[in-house]
């Protein structure tokens, strides 16, 4: 690229980059990148809610309790073992059910039901006529599990509905938005060439949904941790992957505006109407799992899923169908996922470069 | 590099819709006018020659250029459209600035020619005003501010007097006949003939997407054969010398003026009535003007194409 071409592309990319980021018709975006930001900011206000009232059953509770003291609790178990072990229950009911007997008068049955915690951690105990009838050991704080919910969350919401979209949004529109406001031939009318003034373009979309869906990424990291202690967030962050795998999905993050970015440059350069080419395109990325072997490469979604660092567990009882969709079963390897977006990314920009010379400024048209 | 910008047989069409059939034109320096109604593809023939549309047929070139390379054509020509579309939100300086930076030229560059191209159109003072808040005359002239400022050797102007003040019409007038005299291509549409007059070099006729005619509006009209030439004749004795005029063999139509003050002539030979005419005006006739009636653009395109398209 000679230092004209790259000065040109500066310009370019300084007159849409503003444009595209600020687009009063592109306000829709930032709701889409800002939902999962609200629901973790929400799930941590949720969780911040149980665990101050976990703390305060602690608080009440005879003894100091530990992880280790509520998971040795049994079914089975008597309710005198129970108390030994954990002290006078802080938060208590009892009722009595009649149970009915074939043949018989019914028979009452005492049920209680005592609440344990150790202030982050509750233990719900079920008992019935004085023996331990279940057990319900949970946790707000539970990275493993968290980290699960965040991998469907950026899998099923982030990757497939928010950057799919708000790439059609900025993407279709850097050459079809200037059509409409009938103002392309501002471009078109400079001594740059179509290829470089598309290159220039393309790059300020993808600046722009770099900025808004990686600080969304950034920020749904930050709320998605912001329940845990700090010692936890550390554990986390640096002795468990945490932040290698917040490197990761910023990576794919950007992978994914790359793909979905080039993808709909080039479908707002061929077809006027972006509903019919965004259908299809939905459509197709979500049928990929059913798809054969060769034609999953055909697939932006396909790539995405193979780098993603966490696995979604499929739930024993999941429908076939389902777990198809969740589990990815076919896996590449993150250099054939990354070449492979790439390489799609590379023929739907000159595919865009052939259409763009072709490009005429004709408003009435439209 | 040619001097010349050339349509060879050059046809587009938008569907099944003409724009323009079969142009065959070559158009030199100076000032040339393409005349015509709305819809007789003045705007077409301009959008091919700065290639935002390409030729259904055909090949255009512009000083040798081919139209379909932006990046070396736009640094010889400057268009100035009809679209009255801008990119948004920028100031009428940001608006100059930013499509002189898409060249690729330095900042201190473009700052300069940008003011210099406001100054020129006598826009100084809104320069640092959004463009989407100027009048109608205002983005003409900011339309013709990015035509120039790049001092280009072709300018396209696509009906550039519209919307001007007559003092901003005389100042833009006065520009492309400054452009033209440095050799400049200047290329203006208009559908008011009158103006077209003023300040053309040549014409380029057109009717329905067709070249009626092309050239030197005299000579267009000398071309014209079937209909005789008109001269006007200011005389003390029109009706005296309208006498004398029917024993002339050239004349074939005289008639005296309403303010009797003088006399229109048809001929079929202007030359030789001309020198008939020495003679023919003697015994104390005393001519004060001779000048020909209808060699203007309005007549010569009523002559081709009829009365009921022609703008006045």
């Amino acid at each position: 690229m000679n230092s004209l071409w790259w000065a040109q592309i500066k310009a370019v990319i300084h007159l849409e980059f503003k444009k595209t980021l600020f687009a009063r018709r592109g306000l829709w975006i930032y709701v889409l990148a800002a939902l999962p930001v609200l629901l973790y900011v929400a799930f941590a206000f949720a969780v911040g809610n149980r665990q101050h009232h976990s703390e305060r059953i602690a608080h009440r509770g005879e003894k100091q309790l530990t992880y280790q003291d509520l998971s040795a609790v049994r079914t089975g178990m008597k309710k005198d073992e129970v108390i030994a072990l954990l002290g006078k229950p802080p938060v208590a009911d009892h009722w009595t059910e009649e149970r009915p007997v074939v043949g018989g008068p019914n028979v009452k049955v005492a049920h209680e039901e005592y609440h344990y915690s150790d202030g982050r951690s509750d233990l719900n105990i079920g008992i019935a006529d004085g023996n331990v009838d279940y057990i319900n050991l949970s946790s707000s704080n539970d990275l493993g599990q968290d980290s699960v919910m965040f991998a469907g969350v950026f899998q099923f919401f982030f990757l497939r509905l928010a950057i799919f979209f708000g790439c059609l949004g900025i993407f279709m529109n850097l050459f079809r938005g200037e059509v409409l406001d009938r103002s392309l031939h501002f471009y078109f009318l400079a001594p740059i060439r179509r290829d470089v003034l598309m290159v220039g373009k393309f790059l300020a979309g993808l600046l722009a949904t770099c900025v808004i869906f990686l600080t969304s990424e950034i920020l749904q990291t930050c709320a998605y941790l912001w329940h845990y202690t700090a010692a936890e967030q550390d554990l986390y962050l640096y002795h468990n992957h945490g932040l290698e795998h917040a490197a990761i999905y910023a990576g794919v993050t950007l992978l994914a505006c790359l793909g979905y970015g080039s993808f709909f440059l080039v479908a707002g350069m061929l077809f006027r109407n972006p509903i019919a080419p965004a259908a299809v395109a939905l459509i197709w990325e979500a049928i990929n799992p059913f798809l054969p072997a060769v034609l999953k490469q055909f697939s932006i979604i396909y790539y995405l899923k193979s780098l993603c660092p966490v696995e979604i567990p499929v739930a024993p009882g999941t429908s076939p169908l389902f777990a198809l969709l969740i589990s990815n079963s076919d896996p590449i390897s993150a250099p054939v996922a990354i070449i492979g977006i790439l390489l799609v990314s590379a023929v739907a920009l000159y595919i865009s470069s052939l259409q763009v010379r072709r490009m005429e400024v004709n408003y009435t048209t439209e | 590099m040619s001097d010349q910008i050339t349509f060879e047989d050059v046809s587009k069409f938008y569907g099944e819709i003409l724009g323009v059939n079969r142009v065959s034109l070559s158009i030199p320096s100076g000032i040339t006018s393409l005349v015509g109604p709305n819809g007789s593809g003045k705007t077409t023939l301009m959008n091919l020659m700065t290639g935002l549309v390409r030729p259904s047929r055909g090949q255009i070139r512009v000083l040798g250029y081919k139209t379909d390379d932006p990046e070396n054509l736009f640094k010889i020509v400057g268009y100035s459209t009809q679209f009255d579309a801008f990119p948004k939100g920028l100031t009428g300086f940001q608006f100059l600035y930013s499509y002189l930076r898409l060249s690729g030229a330095d900042s201190a560059t473009c700052e300069r020619l940008s003011w210099q191209a406001i100054e020129r159109v006598n826009l100084g003072e809104a320069a640092h005003r959004n463009v989407a808040a100027y009048s109608k005359g205002m983005r003409q002239r900011i339309r013709l501010a990015q035509a120039l400022a790049h001092d280009p050797k072709v300018l396209v102007l696509d009906e550039p007097l519209n919307g001007l003040d007559p003092l901003a019409r005389s100042e833009m007038i006065a520009l492309f006949r400054a452009a033209a005299a440095q050799g400049c291509y200047v290329i203006i549409s208009s559908h008011i003939l009158h103006e077209v007059d003023v300040i053309s070099d040549q014409v380029v006729l057109l009717s329905n997407g067709y070249v009626v005619a092309e050239g030197q509006i005299q000579t267009v009209r000398n071309e014209i054969q079937e209909h005789p030439t008109q001269i006007m004749i200011r005389c003390n004795r029109p009706r005296e010398l309208a006498a004398k005029m029917f024993t002339s063999e050239h004349a074939i139509e005289v008639s005296i003026h309403k303010d009797e003050r003088g006399l229109l002539l048809k001929t079929r030979d202007a030359d030789r009535f001309y020198l008939a005419l020495n003679e023919l005006a003697l015994n104390g006739i005393e001519i004060e003007s001779i000048a020909p009636a209808d060699d203007d653009v309005l007549s010569v395109y009523e002559y081709l194409i009829g009365n009921e398209e022609v703008v006045r």
